[in-house]
């Protein structure tokens, strides 16, 4: 009962969302970093590729249990790997560059940014949903007890 | 998610060091002598940014945010002015002056500049990212 308290329901999709934003941003803050550094070319993981591999599992656990409780099997893709820890490893591979410029380097400042502003807007509603989620349950809570 | 602060830093690092950099090129364009009076006129000189963070604290995080590796000397020949009354005057009347041009530099201050702000956005889009987070605990 109690292990089920934080594998309820959406819970653990949405913190393997909010995992994978937290560590995409890293990706992407390298990448601007990187932004005027000779020779480097910059390299995201796949988002869709991770939504996919995510519906999938969302899938498999309703075929499991209906959804309702339990852990995500989720197994990763070629670039996110689930850790021991919970938490997911990645390893940027895709190619995302724009236009070679003459340092050999073909970041693409806009759609860097772009990226980075949708991967904040991921975490956010992750963020907001696992917050309802939380309330509702502290609701529940109140009332048994109070 | 720390660790993206830590990139962005890197980042705000190595652009500061590559605008003292330019700006040591600006204050001395005009410069013909070494600190010591002896005649050789000043080289410019450039900033040479790498991926990697050697000074990071963690395994992974040396491997990411970016480093200033190298501040190179500009190999680029020295240009020369006809001044035949110099001191420093070849026996044609040329003195050789520094390698800098100012607009140039300028150029290159106001992209470190902007890149700096690419970084600071990076972070605040971070720390807004962990605020969000902390909410939950609310």
């Amino acid at each position: 009962m109690i292990k089920d308290l934080n594998s309820a329901g959406a819970l653990p999709t949405l913190d393997a969302m909010m995992r994978f934003a937290g560590a995409r941003q890293r990706v992407i803050a390298h990448n601007v970093a990187n932004w005027d550094t000779p020779n480097f070319q910059p390299k995201d993981v796949s988002v869709s590729e991770f939504q996919r591999s995510l519906g999938e599992a969302v899938a498999r656990r309703r075929a499991f249990n209906g959804g309702m409780v339990g852990d995500l099997p989720f197994e990763g893709t070629r670039e996110v790997r689930p850790t021991r820890g919970g938490g997911l490893e990645l390893r940027p591979e895709t190619h995302t560059g724009g236009v070679l410029a003459h340092d050999r380097n073909s970041t693409d400042l806009e759609r860097l940014l772009q990226d980075m502003v949708e991967n904040a807007n991921v975490y956010r509603v992750a963020a907001d949903f696992m917050r309802v989620q939380t309330q509702r349950l502290h609701a529940a809570i109140g009332e048994r007890v109070a | 998610m720390y660790g993206a602060l830590d990139i962005s830093t890197s980042g705000m690092v190595a652009q500061r060091t590559r605008l003292e950099v330019i700006s040591a090129n600006i204050a001395n364009a005009r410069t013909m002598l070494r600190a010591d009076g002896g005649y050789e006129p000043y080289r410019r000189r450039t900033a040479m940014f790498a991926p990697g963070d050697p000074g990071a604290s963690t395994q992974a995080g040396r491997q990411l945010g970016v480093h200033v590796a190298d501040i190179e000397l500009d190999r680029a020949p020295f240009e020369s002015r006809y001044q035949p009354d110099s001191p420093y005057a070849d026996a044609e009347g040329y003195v050789k002056v520094p390698n800098i041009n100012t607009t140039v530099e300028q150029i290159n201050a106001m992209q470190a500049a902007r890149a700096y702000e690419a970084n600071v956005v990076a972070a605040e889009t971070t720390k807004s990212m962990m605020a969000q987070a902390l909410r939950l605990l609310a």
